[in-house]
């Protein structure tokens, strides 16, 4: 009863901290719609993988949203035909390159400013690897949820044309794919409302599109929260069920530390602008190499991300992404151990 | 993945069925809303996550009320005009626009809106709690002064010794590991029992201990430092909240040489802090 009180105090500690980073990412991205002009965004990323995947990347300063809100914006990219590589980059990395994280790394290690250097260094690094390695994947459509293809432009067009298609509303544009694609008769579920969102910029009147933002916002909270609470839920029966000392009981050599920091990083499931905090509890024990596994692995994959990301791709791309971010982690972290610090 | 939703009203089953999920959804977002206020009001908030992020929380708490109150506008005005235009096809495709069979989510239509109701209810019947020294044990209390690590804008070495809190001292030893460095240095300071489960104490001695929060309470960690009474610990149970006065000794435990607190009087019992976290 008291393991299950405990087990129940986490959970909600992690809900009540995430749910304000939710809400900023849900907004956001229906803030985007209203006042960005993503046709002209969307556009002007570079169709070069290596450049777009560290274009997407970055444009996580932009957003300063952590994992769990990313997803909402990244999701809506990729609706709107922005190229695969820089979704992946914007996923990967956006949770580390943006303002209130950097803020918040420094903070805490204020003392080894290097941490925050190799932080930024090596999730751009990773999330360009692996975002090149994506773009291999030519058309993107297999490795996504149905829902998300069926609200995405068709590819050939945009790439062919973007800026053509800008005074087309997307709806028009998706109309007849819908049907053409999936045979299915068209709902009005998230997907659709939000391509309807996307066409309506500066095209329907301000209370029609506050309305749609106010749709977007109730569907996209509802949605991720209930993957959230489920994914802090799972992390919080870990937390209690496995006693600490054995994931740190293992977090001494170079390689054992860096393993057993990004197991934590998976399992503790904290929000990237608040995990520099919790690292840094564990600074004096454990190698630089496995405080930055955790710091750079963290925001890209944990229990709950994963939970958000299945709404994106389908499982066999997550788990490419997990694979190469762990791996990618692992072997630049493992070269701060044995050839830096 | 049953119902079908058409987009038009000729089905009124299907529409009745929307309503239905817009008002679960309404009422979980208001819900989790209201659950945020209440951890503010009452003032339980910090046994979750640290102060300084205590404003995200309250300022999502309102918003999410806002964005409930909101949505049930835009409900009413829909369900009215659904009224006033019977048999007529429906103007707007915004209202109302739930999934009905089809999620973006892994969830079934519903589940969703279910779950976060659900816990939200759950969070306002059920008060978190204060981790006690069950839980110190499992995460490790006795080595937390190894892995603790100082702060340096909160570090103040130029404090007297018996200003300094739990949390300042074993941030001190972090630095300075030495524990003759402070042999004779005054101690006040409170904290509350834990008997290690995994290097016992003998029987003069017990551990006292402070949480250390520093995001929220998954991240909790404990620290601690030995103290040696004058007489037995059997008067003083796990969880006892104490304020021990005395002075620093070192003392050879468990084969470790510590930094002891040498209580010169019985330890004071006093209640749980308001706040029994350390940031």
């Amino acid at each position: 009863m008291n393991q299950l009180n405990n087990a129940f105090t986490i959970f909600l500690s992690l809900l009540v901290e995430a749910m304000p980073f939710l809400l900023l990412g849900v907004l956001l991205s229906g803030l985007l719609l209203l006042f960005v002009d993503e046709g002209k965004l969307v556009a002007a990323m570079p169709r070069n993988p290596i450049l777009g995947a560290f274009v997407g990347s970055c444009v996580g300063f932009l957003f300063p949203v952590c994992e769990c809100g990313n997803v909402p914006v990244a999701r809506r990219l990729l609706m709107q035909g922005v190229p695969l590589p820089v979704a992946i980059g914007f996923l990967l990395a956006a949770p580390t390159i943006n303002p209130i994280v950097m803020w918040s790394t420094w903070i805490a290690f204020r003392d080894q400013p290097e941490i925050l250097v190799l932080r930024i260094v090596f999730s751009l690094v990773i999330a360009t690897i692996i975002g090149c390695v994506f773009s291999v994947q030519g058309d993107p459509r297999p490795i996504l949820q149905p829902a998300i293809v069926r609200a995405m432009p068709k590819l050939e067009k945009v790439d062919k044309a973007p800026v053509a298609e800008e005074d087309k509303p997307l709806l028009l544009q998706s109309g007849t794919f819908l049907l053409g694609q999936s045979g299915q008769p068209r709902r009005m579920d998230a997907t659709v409302l939000q391509a309807s969102l996307a066409a309506s910029t500066g095209k329907k009147p301000l209370p029609d599109r506050l309305n749609l933002l106010l749709e977007n916002t109730v569907q996209e909270l509802r949605e991720l929260g209930g993957v959230l609470v489920l994914g802090s839920a799972i992390a919080a029966a870990i937390q209690v069920l496995a006693p600490r000392e054995l994931i740190l009981g293992l977090g001494h050599g170079p390689i054992t530390s860096i393993a057993a920091m990004m197991l934590l990083a998976g399992l503790i499931s904290i929000c990237s602008t608040v995990d520099a905090f919790f690292a840094l509890s564990f600074a004096s024990a454990f190698t630089s190499g496995s405080l930055l596994a955790f710091l750079v692995f963290g925001p890209m994959i944990d229990l709950k991300g994963i939970g958000l990301m299945l709404s994106v791709f389908q499982a066999r791309a997550v788990i490419y992404l997990f694979a190469l971010a762990a791996l990618l982690t692992f072997l630049l972290t493992l070269f701060i151990n044995l050839h830096v610090s | 993945m049953s119902a079908k939703y058409s987009g038009a009203n000729s089905k009124g089953n299907a529409w009745a069925k929307a309503i239905a999920f817009s008002i679960l959804d309404v009422l979980a977002i208001t819900a989790w809303g209201l659950l945020l206020i209440k951890y503010w009001v009452s003032g339980s908030l910090n046994l979750l996550i640290h102060p300084d992020y205590f404003w995200l929380a309250i300022v999502t708490g309102v918003s999410l009320v806002v964005i409930g109150v909101l949505k049930t506008i835009q409900l009413v005005w829909a369900v009215k005009q659904r009224v006033s235009n019977r048999g007529q096809a429906r103007r707007r495709s915004v209202i109302p626009p739930v999934a009905v069979g089809q999620h973006i989510s892994l969830f079934p239509p519903g589940w969703s809106a279910a779950l976060l109701l659900a816990t939200a209810i759950l969070g306002l019947l059920i008060t978190p709690k204060v981790f006690a020294s069950q839980t110190a044990n499992q995460r490790g209390v006795s080595e937390s002064v190894t892995i603790t690590r100082s702060q340096p804008q909160a570090f103040r070495s130029s404090q007297k010794p018996e200003e300094r809190s739990l949390v300042e001292w074993v941030r001190m030893l972090d630095v300075n590991p030495e524990p003759d460095q402070y042999t004779g240095q005054k101690v006040k300071v409170q904290g509350f029992v834990v008997y290690p489960t995994d290097s016992p104490l003998p029987d003069q001695y017990l551990l006292l201990s402070r949480f250390v929060i520093t995001c929220c309470a998954a991240d909790a960690y404990p620290i601690g430092l030995p103290v040696k009474l004058t007489s037995s610990s059997s008067s003083f149970p796990a969880d006892t909240w104490l304020e021990v006065e005395g002075q620093m000794i070192t003392e050879t435990l468990g084969g470790k040489r510590q930094l002891t607190i040498a209580a010169t009087s019985p330890p004071k019992k006093i209640p749980q802090p308001k706040n029994p976290y350390n940031y």
